[in-house]
């Protein structure tokens, strides 16, 4: 019996006895799996870049946590009512709050214990495979508060419905809860109902999401309060438990009269409407600041201007990684931020080949270099930009191609996504504009000259899936005549192509060639 | 007394029941016991909210991710099915007589066809992606899940595999997976989760039907 | 006095379980007899106070449960063992008696050797690490009545405490009762006459929520006299007072 002679303080031998004989250790290995399948697996298909990889503690482990927080909670509250010891925990003299209080900890330790479990081990891995950056600390605060408030809604409702169905229809009504936040999160628009910027389930954010700029943490700030509030409030809701039971039953005055009479202090009941009131309107708080939520106007996403920090407002120091290739006897440097430095040899060896098709032609760039994919609030096309030119892209946008920083699925469409981006850019830009012009669509002659080119390079312009620029939809004949012009203008030796190109690339831009010009 | 005497069984009783008004009786308490009247009304309040989700909204009205909202709520109602499979009685029930694996039998085909006709009055007049058919299917493999997991659990937790074997199907929708035992995300025409979703259920009923959920003395709701 | 009932009554709709009961009790062993029905688990839970009285007066310990402070202070000073007693499977004897004593406010540095001392006394020693869903229902039985004595009650309310329990654990409980009588209020509510022959002081016979016998053991079996239904002089005596009361 060495066990019971550690001097602990009352609450936390209960405590322990709580944690020993709780049901939720039984059920990890099955939430473990959940995990793997879910989280990890989503999380391993993302870049290694923090931001991404800690979005899918709101987008998958929070689903996958409230599945079961909620319903074992509810398991747990119910305990009373389904082991019949109500009375008999009734004749004891520790307040039936601080008795609820101390099995909903014991159930909220271990379901939170899993949740950093599995947050170390997210963030261990991506700890491994980033190459800049640190871990983001307002995600975990938003899941533990989402698997804390989940988990006391849930004993709650054990506690107040004790019977069999309660565990299940609380699981699959937490769920469908978050669900339809992701829902209204996804598909919302300034000037939509904000509340929906309460929902911690969202979309994965922007490729380059805290890398360029800093993520403002107003939303997560305003879930984090809702949540707080709701677990509070119901916190409270747990303290009159035992008189809204004898409430329920009560026939008459007298019963109701009773009724107050058998429960716990008028204190601790005070205390208990206190934080009823307090978790209502730390809840109600967090819903009209929401209500005041703007787009942010400077890294994108949302900001609330009562919670807003300017200081975040500033951009993040840059960080690059740059490689220098030699073409054509001159150097070609290109440049992506630290954070995606797992792909610059791959961006490089992609533009290579188009580079030295072009080199020393007129506008032709002499660097390629990764920018911000939102600036000043607006969204950052590439394109070429300076004097001289360099070819700039983002993470999230190369040409028409997303999310090229996202992953390789297809390392051929991959490449090709990069060379035709810079051709677009090339092709369509005016020398000396000065300002990242994003890829405006392309004539039909500008479209033969850049198959052309791609096929040169080793790259079937089917690689892009159709995604080619085009002025509207091509008819029949102009599809044949670009073709025809391709086929032509392949047929050239590279150096005649660059002498057509060098006469004729301001008439080109221009868009007063056609492909029947092209020789 | 003679040999036939002894043979013939004994004259019923005036006022005792018939064998077929005993059977509707014994049936009916048997349902009871399993709070079934209770259930029916949480299958119904899945039917509100399938209802509510598709009148509402609540997720896209197309394409594979449209399957998100309706499997919750479809693991919920086969959850629902699987807890009422727990037995108040324990031993002394199971002692009793013969009758109790036609019981189980008749209250889960009996319960899984009245989820899936809850779930399918809930949709009626809305767009449900995949129609009836897939919602059949789903009901029917998560039960057979539920049905499995409380001859390990026994019945009042029971609702944890179909509620797991869901967010794992959730991650299968997004990654579009064409694996037969993910048979929530898969089409209609799909043979492979068909039979894969009525092994299942095939599998959970029959040893349910056999064994029964795990109970111990000390189970009572 | 430990207890003090004045005109306690206790209804449940139209159904009086408890009606009108007055009672004044010290240190002792103290049983309550009655039928099905009569009203002894129903003035026991007000005795536990669990149930609100309707009507009447109590006052427990010398303090008025209606008072959240009394009321506490009567928790802390108070055992009881249900009839039907609920009980966590997962449990083991020791963290199930461990458990009722952190909820009485026992002090911390006590708990362990009052544990020791309450598994002891009902003879739970080998099966101390045991978990609950492996006794049996005798064993269940005393693992309740542990509870209810770890933390050295002054008033005792125990509704069939020997319910499940052999003939020898009958014997090493009267003694037990006995032994905890001597300076508490003990009220053993129970269907066994021959317990409280043995271990009580003094009898209570309920009928129809009405107390209507009081005294000693001997003085119930002397109104038996005479009287045929029952197979013990007690017997006797129970059954010739409820014939009495409900003629």
């Amino acid at each position: 019996m060495s066990a019971l002679t550690m001097p602990l303080p009352g609450t936390a031998r209960a405590l322990r006895l709580e944690l020993k004989r709780n049901a939720v250790p039984y059920l990890l290995p099955l939430l473990a799996a959940v995990f793997y399948f879910n989280t990890l697996r989503t999380a391993d298909g993302f870049p290694p870049v923090w931001t991404l990889r800690a979005s899918v503690i709101s987008a998958h482990m929070l689903f996958e946590f409230s599945a079961f927080a909620g319903g074992l909670a509810a398991w747990a509250g119910s305990r009373e009512g389904r082991r019949k010891t109500l009375d008999l925990v009734a004749t004891t003299s520790r307040a039936a709050w601080a008795r609820l209080s101390i099995a909903l900890a014991g159930t909220l330790c271990w379901l939170l214990l899993a949740f950093l479990a599995g947050v170390a081990l997210l963030y261990g891995r991506t700890a491994f495979q980033a190459t800049w950056g640190g871990p983001p600390l307002w995600p975990v605060f938003v899941g533990a508060a989402g698997v804390t408030v989940v988990s006391v809604i849930g004993f709650a409702c054990g506690v107040f419905f004790p019977g069999r169905f309660t565990a299940p229809l609380v699981a699959i009504g937490t769920l469908l809860l978050y669900q339809a936040g992701m829902h209204a999160a996804q598909s919302l628009e300034p000037g939509q109902a904000a509340y929906a910027l309460l929902s911690p389930a969202d979309a994965p954010p922007i490729v380059d999401a805290g890398i360029y700029h800093h993520v403002p943490p107003d939303r997560a700030v305003v879930q984090v309060m809702l949540m707080a509030g709701i677990a509070v409030g119901l916190l409270g809701a747990l303290g009159l438990a035992p008189d809204l039971r004898r409430l329920a039953t009560a026939r008459s005055l007298a019963s109701v009269r009773g009724a107050f009479a058998r429960g716990d202090s008028w204190l601790l009941r005070t205390i208990a409407v206190v934080l009823i009131t307090c978790g209502a309107g730390m809840a109600a708080t967090a819903v009209s600041l929401a209500g005041t939520a703007q787009p942010d106007t400077i890294a994108g996403g949302w900001e609330i201007p009562a919670l807003h920090s300017s200081a975040v407002d500033r951009s993040l120091p840059a960080a690059q990684a740059c490689t220098s290739l030699n073409v054509a006897g001159s150097a070609f440097q290109v440049c992506v931020h630290k954070a995606f430095s797992f792909d610059l040899k791959e961006v490089a060896a992609a533009l290579k080949p188009v580079i030295a098709e072009i080199a020393g032609l007129p506008g032709a760039p002499v660097g390629a270099s990764e920018v911000a994919s939102i600036s000043g609030g607006q969204t950052v096309t590439s394109g070429m930009a300076g004097h001289p030119p360099v070819f700039t892209f983002t993470a999230d946008r190369v040409g028409l191609m997303f999310g090229q920083f996202l992953g390789m699925p297809d390392p051929a469409a991959w490449r090709a996504g990069f060379q035709m981006g810079l051709l677009d850019a090339f092709l369509t830009s005016q020398p000396g504009a000065g300002h990242p012009a994003g890829p405006t669509r392309s004539g039909a002659a500008q479209q033969a000259v850049e198959n052309a080119l791609l096929t040169a390079v080793g790259t079937s312009p089917s690689e892009l899936g159709g995604g080619q620029m085009l002025n509207g939809r091509p008819n029949a004949a102009t599809s044949a005549a670009i073709s025809a012009a391709t086929r032509r203008f392949l047929a050239l030796s590279a150096s005649a192509r660059r002498a057509w190109l060098a006469a004729h690339l301001s008439a080109l831009r221009a868009g007063t060639i056609t492909p029947a010009q092209i020789p | 007394m003679t040999t036939t005497e002894v043979l013939k069984p004994p004259a019923a009783p005036a006022g005792s029941m018939r064998p077929i008004s005993a059977g509707i009786r014994l049936t009916w308490l048997h349902l009871r016991t399993r709070r079934v009247p209770a259930g029916l009304l949480a299958l119904a309040v899945c039917g509100a909210l399938l209802r509510a989700a598709l009148h509402w909204h609540w997720t896209f009205n197309s394409g594979p991710y449209a399957q998100q909202v309706p499997m919750i709520i479809e693991a919920g109602a086969a959850a629902v099915i699987a807890v009422t499979v727990h037995t108040p009685f324990g031993e002394t029930e199971g002692s009793a007589g013969r009758y109790l694996p036609y019981l189980r039998l008749l209250a889960a085909i009996g319960l899984t066809g009245l989820a899936i006709l809850a779930l399918q009055l809930g949709a009626v007049g809305e767009n449900l992606n995949e129609g009836v058919t897939v919602l059949a299917r789903t009901v029917v493999g998560f039960t057979g899940l539920g049905l499995l997991c409380s001859l390990i659990t026994g019945g009042l937790l029971a609702w944890t595999l179909p509620m797991g074997y869901m967010t794992f199907c959730q991650y299968a929708l997004l990654e579009a997976w064409t694996a037969p035992w993910t048979w929530p995300v898969r089409p209609a025409a799909d043979h492979g989760a068909w039979i894969c979703s009525c092994a299942v259920f095939a599998a959970g009923l029959s040893l349910f039907t056999i064994l029964g959920p795990r109970s111990r003395l000390s189970d009572n709701s | 006095m430990n207890v003090t009932l004045t005109d306690v009554h206790r209804s449940f709709g139209k159904n009086k379980a408890v009606d009108g009961v007055s009672l004044e009790l010290g240190p002792g062993v103290f049983g309550l007899l009655g039928p099905n029905g009569a009203g002894k688990t129903s003035l026991l839970r007000v005795l536990a106070t669990v149930l609100p009285p309707s009507s009447g007066e109590i006052a427990l310990l010398g303090r008025d449960p209606r008072m959240s402070a009394a009321r506490r202070d009567i928790r802390r000073r108070l055992g009881y063992l249900p009839q039907n007693l609920g009980y966590y499977p997962s449990f083991t004897v020791v963290e199930f008696i461990e458990y009722f004593a952190l909820l009485k406010e026992m002090p911390t540095s006590a708990v362990p050797k009052a544990v020791a001392a309450a598994v002891e006394r009902v003879d739970l020693g080998p099966k101390a690490k045991a978990k609950l869903r492996t006794l049996s229902g005798g064993m269940l039985r005393r693992v309740g009545i542990a509870q209810a004595i770890v933390n050295n009650p002054d008033l005792l309310l125990l509704d069939e405490p020997t319910a499940g329990l052999d003939p020898e654990q009958r014997v090493q409980f009267r003694s037990l009762m006995r032994s905890l009588g001597e300076n508490a209020t003990v009220i053993a509510s129970t269907h066994l006459v021959e317990d409280v022959g043995a271990a009580c002081s003094e009898v209570a016979l309920m009928s129809a929520g009405k107390i209507v016998f009081r005294g000693t053991p001997g003085e119930l079996t002397a109104r038996g006299e005479g009287h045929s239904v029952g197979d013990a002089p007690l017997e006797r005596g129970y059954s010739a007072v409820l014939t009495e009361a409900r003629s």
